[in-house]
């Protein structure tokens, strides 16, 4: 149990130590946001979300509320290619998406 | 416009006047998106940026994706054109039908909503003879062709 107490320390201060700098996390994820617009209506918005992630009807209007009340939502998280790409798909559906990594 | 739904099969019946409408508005979208002219709003609309704070990110991901989001509308609305100058109705039992056509109603409602500066707030009440009242209600058919077509595809 010591043991492990001892490995998993030195790795938390290193990662508060590079906190900041996105590009020193290779691992940190990365995530598709969904921005509000006055134009998509919610059912088409729900329609994408089903259609491009596979979601089902309750996680997909889930989605679409948030979009909608707060603003934004995050509908996908994965690798920054795999990000590229559903920002890309949405992108051609119209939708106002884009990608960062998390923080 | 009528969406009819019957034994599996769902048919959009457009008369000629809504036929030529849709037909003239994907023309004039076609030439704005095969011209790419930079710094057109409704083309910023289409084509956001993917990164919000990484120039670079953005340059590099830009020259990767726009030429096939560009080609992916050009083709959609090439096919659909093609289906309403058959002047029939358009049959969207097809799967991909459907979602092209939703594709491209919404570029439609999303290059005329732009140009019109839609806002949360809803229509701005207009006097008829306001050359933008007419836009308003080719905006507001679209938005009920699209609706009617997406909730026949919701669960």
């Amino acid at each position: 149990m010591g043991g492990m107490a001892g490995t998993l320390t030195p790795q938390r201060e290193a990662t508060e130590e590079q906190h900041g700098d996105a590009r020193a996390h290779p691992d940190r994820p990365w995530i598709t946001i969904v921005w509000d617009d006055p134009i998509n209506l919610m059912s088409y918005v729900t329609h994408v979300f089903m259609t491009v992630f596979g979601y089902p009807k309750p996680k997909a209007e889930k989605l679409m509320l948030d979009v909608h009340h707060r603003g934004r939502a995050v509908v996908s998280s994965g690798t920054q290619e795999r990000m590229e790409l559903d920002v890309h798909t949405l992108h051609g559906y119209g939708l106002w998406a884009t990608l960062e990594q998390q923080t | 416009m009528r969406l009819t739904g019957r034994k599996g099969r769902l048919v959009l019946g457009l008369d000629a006047a809504e036929t030529q409408l849709l037909t003239t508005l994907i023309d004039e979208l076609e030439v704005l998106v095969d011209e790419d002219e930079s710094g057109d709003r409704v083309l910023e609309r289409l084509n956001p940026a993917a990164y919000r704070d990484d120039p670079d990110a953005e340059a590099e991901y830009r020259a990767l994706t726009q030429a096939s989001l560009r080609t992916q509308r050009v083709d959609r609305m090439a096919a659909c054109r093609a289906e309403l100058v058959r002047s029939g109705p358009v049959d969207l039992t097809d799967p991909d039908a459907r979602e092209r056509w939703l594709q491209v109603l919404n570029d439609l409602r999303l290059a005329l909503g732009t140009r019109l500066g839609v806002t949360p707030d809803g229509e701005p009440q207009l006097d008829r003879r306001d050359p933008a009242a007419r836009q308003w209600m080719v905006y507001s058919w679209l938005t009920d062709v699209q609706e009617a077509l997406v909730q026949s595809l919701l669960p």
